[in-house]
């Protein structure tokens, strides 16, 4: 249920994401970065050999830096001619957009075909989700949400429980704090405010999504309604928006991250509950009881998440 | 309705009886995650300790005005101000200590602890009786992130407040985030190990 | 029913109240705050220089501070360098890509008003086209003594492993390390957070340009020798024997931290491309300061 819910989402985004980016001159057809100190460009027609092979027609410079070229060393040019592979001297530092110029590319010579290459955006997007989700895992990774985390894993049930609510409810006020920060705070110079701010709309989202629940589907809120007291008093809920207007996150980052941690918070308690359910049944030293075996646990667990750390998937 | 404690004993008991961090398992984030000196522990446990003192003689203050339906909003809108007010005034005179504390200063806000105590006693005790327990709890919290933040340091980096206690650096596994699940854990089992021991030889006895 | 209008204005007087508490607090903050900011820098810069509380800067030493930006007008790139000037104010210089001046603009503002960057933005937006929008790039600051150049200091910041490190570079005026503080980092503890400890950022100590140009990161275990030179405020080696071992280890890649490989690769890296984009750029605009006859106090 919930991976069908993903794909779709995932699937929005692309559509959403992808016109907006793939916008470059006409001759081009597509850009790519290729090995560490490679871009490679897919022309459109086919393209004059002369003026494509020569590296003194290109121009490329990483975008802050409009000031420093980047010396192209050789460029290849397929044989049907449609498309080129530019090498550079030194590896490409990929994480920045590099702008590349042609001239004497186009028929009218006084035009140069300007465009961006960078890493396709939807990948930083995942890349922000699996973050948040795995590599720096709010309560694994950042210690965070500590309390309703211990509280709340005893039980699988209460777990997936507490795990889905918390997730809807941080989606939803991490998207107004996203609004509230870019159009009220940021314009009006009120950052000072953001901590009022921000809890206020979680204390407002779980508030309307009690009232909703409540008329709309009782048996859910009969389910999950005792969860949502609880999701105020944990730290991840502030602590999200305070890290998306920290970096400036535009509005498709802020869902990604948003939906990786309360995914991530929903993956710590299960796999935690998990482990609770059968040291009940285990022999734990009296002293160990409880809490102090749970903490134990939890450390492990955070040192198998240590793992994740330096992982690059995009 | 006012409470038959002494200052001292409302002290004692934030300190010892309903420890926030060790009894109460409350506000444990910070307990694990910048812990790793004893420096930030004070620094945290000082912001704690203004957080929860004036919130708690704020609402004691007005317990009478406050509205019994907005409550809770009441009580999010106090912490919240003084959150606010020692974020900024951190941030402006004492800018390192803030740096490595980074976000947790402003977490401070969504710490369990402080609402409780505002909802179980500032609301009903007297201003007195509020401060006194304030300054307990926020004692309680501070200690208990120097007791874990005096381990992790010496074991980590054999130093404490900075100083070269041992010379050497006998673990640097403690110093790493993920120990203070462990230090934690062992510091719980070991009070309640020293627990389990007291009540049987008082038994004894 | 009744009570909601209670409600409504009990809970109006309390947000009130607590917008006061906060508003004053931010008030009487926001200076101490930027000031502080200020004063820390300084100490910063020069103790990046040698000196510190037991070892007084000399009073011909100023520091003198130029804005980068980058201005963009009809689809048009230029970089502009806000400059003080010998006598009084400053100059907006804008220099094209290729390295060729192209204007330079008297800018009404202070040295103090300098400092921030609102004010600055003003200024210079002020004396600029209208369509023309600019975008600060960066900041350097040059320390003079007695008018004679003595050393760059280079503020930067780049990604880190979990988030942005925030370092300042000292060159000497042939562009050799004079040192590397990290100002701003929040790598894990233990590990990336070594970043900031004397072994590993004094490796970049002593570096000259050239072999800065083609650093790299070694997995070598770090040299006894060296980490007791690197460490000379904690081991007491003398300064003669530290730079003697320096010059030793002059050639040599830095040696990556135990454990953290991409937060050492990080700042290595980081540090390289600021080093050699100042370089590049440094060249131009004295070029054309010297061109134009523009009198700068550096």
């Amino acid at each position: 249920m919930k991976n069908i819910m993903l794909r779709q989402i995932i699937i929005i985004l692309l559509l959403c994401g992808l016109p907006g980016l793939t916008q470059a001159a006409d001759l081009i057809a597509d850009k790519s970065f290729g090995d560490d100190n490679e871009i490679i460009v897919t022309f459109s027609q086919a393209v004059d050999m002369e003026a494509a092979i020569n590296p003194a027609n290109y121009t490329v410079y990483e975008e802050p830096d409009p000031d420093i070229r980047l010396s192209v060393e050789a460029v290849s040019v397929a044989d049907d001619l449609m498309s080129a592979s530019l090498r550079f001297r030194e590896p490409l530092n990929t994480s920045q957009p590099h702008v590349v110029a042609i001239a004497n590319l186009s028929p009218d010579p006084e035009v140069v075909t300007t465009f961006t290459v960078a890493k396709p955006y939807i990948g930083y997007l995942l890349g922000i989700l699996v973050s948040a989700l795995l590599i720096n895992n709010f309560v694994f990774t950042k210690y965070l949400g500590l309390c309703v985390f211990f509280g709340t894993s005893k039980r699988k049930d209460t777990a997936k429980g507490m795990g889905f609510t918390f997730t809807i409810v941080i989606v939803v006020s991490a998207i107004m704090s996203w609004f509230f920060y870019q159009f009220i705070l940021k314009p009006f110079d009120l950052n000072f405010l953001q901590i009022v701010i921000f809890i206020g709309l979680v204390s407002l989202t779980v508030q309307a999504v009690d009232t909703i629940l409540r008329k709309v589907n009782p048996d859910l809120f009969n389910a999950f309604g005792v969860y949502l007291v609880l999701v105020i008093a944990n730290c991840v809920i502030i602590a999200v928006p305070l890290i998306l207007a920290d970096n400036e996150y535009n509005f498709f980052e802020t869902f990604m991250l948003s939906l990786g941690a309360g995914g991530g918070f929903l993956l710590a308690l299960y796999l935690m509950s998990s482990v609770r359910e059968r040291i009940e049944l285990a022999n734990v030293p009296p002293t160990f009881k409880g809490v102090p075996i749970a903490f134990i646990v939890a450390g492990q667990f955070a040192l198998a998440f240590l793992g994740f750390s330096g992982m690059q998937l995009f | 309705m006012a409470t038959d404690k002494s200052n001292i004993q409302l002290i004692t008991n934030g300190i010892l009886n309903e420890n926030p961090i060790f009894r109460l398992v409350l506000s444990m984030c910070p307990a694990v995650g910048i812990s790793t000196t004893v420096m930030n522990g004070i620094m945290l446990g000082v912001a704690v300790l203004f957080v929860q003192v004036f919130s708690s003689v704020t609402i004691s203050i007005f317990k009478n005005v406050i509205h019994p339906r907005i409550r809770i909003p009441t009580y999010t809108l106090t912490i919240a101000t003084w959150v606010t007010v020692i974020d900024l005034l951190l941030a402006a005179y004492l800018p390192e200590a803030y740096g490595k504390m980074g976000i947790f200063v402003k977490l401070i806000v969504a710490f369990a602890i402080i609402t409780m105590r505002l909802e179980m006693f500032a609301c009903k005790e007297s201003v007195q009786a509020s401060f006194w327990d304030g300054i307990g709890m926020g004692l309680g919290f501070m200690f208990g992130m120097m007791a874990i933040g005096f381990v992790r340091e010496l074991l980590g980096m054999g130093t404490l407040l900075g100083y070269d206690i041992l010379g050497f650096q006998p673990l640097l596994f403690f110093v790493l985030h993920c120990a203070g699940f462990f230090v934690v854990g062992l510091m719980m089992a070991f009070f309640n190990y020293v627990e389990i021991i007291y009540k049987k030889t008082k038994q004894g006895a | 029913m009744k009570d909601i209008f209670t409600i409504i204005i009990r809970l109006t007087l309390a947000c009130i109240m607590a917008g006061l508490v906060m508003g004053t607090t931010y008030i009487f903050t926001s200076n101490a705050k930027k000031h502080n900011e200020h004063v820390n820098e300084q100490k910063a810069m020069y103790g990046l220089l040698g000196y510190g509380p037991a070892n007084q800067a000399p009073d011909s030493m100023v520091l003198h501070a130029f804005y980068r930006y980058i201005v963009s007008h009809d689809d048009l790139l230029h970089l502009g360098y806000l400059v003080p000037l010998q006598d009084k104010g400053f100059s907006f210089v804008t220099i094209d890509l290729d390295g060729n001046f192209v204007a330079a603009r008297q800018v009404d503002i202070t040295g103090k008003e300098a400092i921030e960057e609102e004010a600055r933005h003003q200024a210079i937006a002020a004396v600029l086209d209208e369509e023309a929008t600019i975008r600060y790039a960066d900041k350097t600051i040059v320390a003079t003594n007695d008018g004679r150049r003595q050393a760059y200091l280079l503020p930067g910041a780049f990604p880190g492993f979990k988030t942005f490190i925030h370092v300042m570079l000292a060159l000497d005026p042939h562009f050799t390390v004079l040192g590397l503080e990290v100002m701003e980092h929040e790598e894990d503890p233990g590990l990336g957070g070594e970043i900031e400890k004397d072994y590993f950022k004094n490796q970049f100590t002593g570096k000259p340009y050239e072999v800065l140009k083609h650093l790299d990161v070694t997995k070598t275990p770090l040299p006894d020798d060296y980490r007791r030179a690197l460490e000379a405020d904690r081991t007491g080696m003398s300064a003669d024997d530290v730079r003697v071992i320096q010059e030793q280890y002059k050639d040599k890649d830095i040696y990556a931290l135990t454990g953290a490989t991409i937060s050492s690769r990080a700042v290595t890296n980081g540090a390289k491309a600021i080093v050699k984009k100042f370089a590049y750029r440094l060249g131009i605009l004295d070029k054309v300061l010297a061109q134009e006859n523009i009198a700068v106090p550096f």
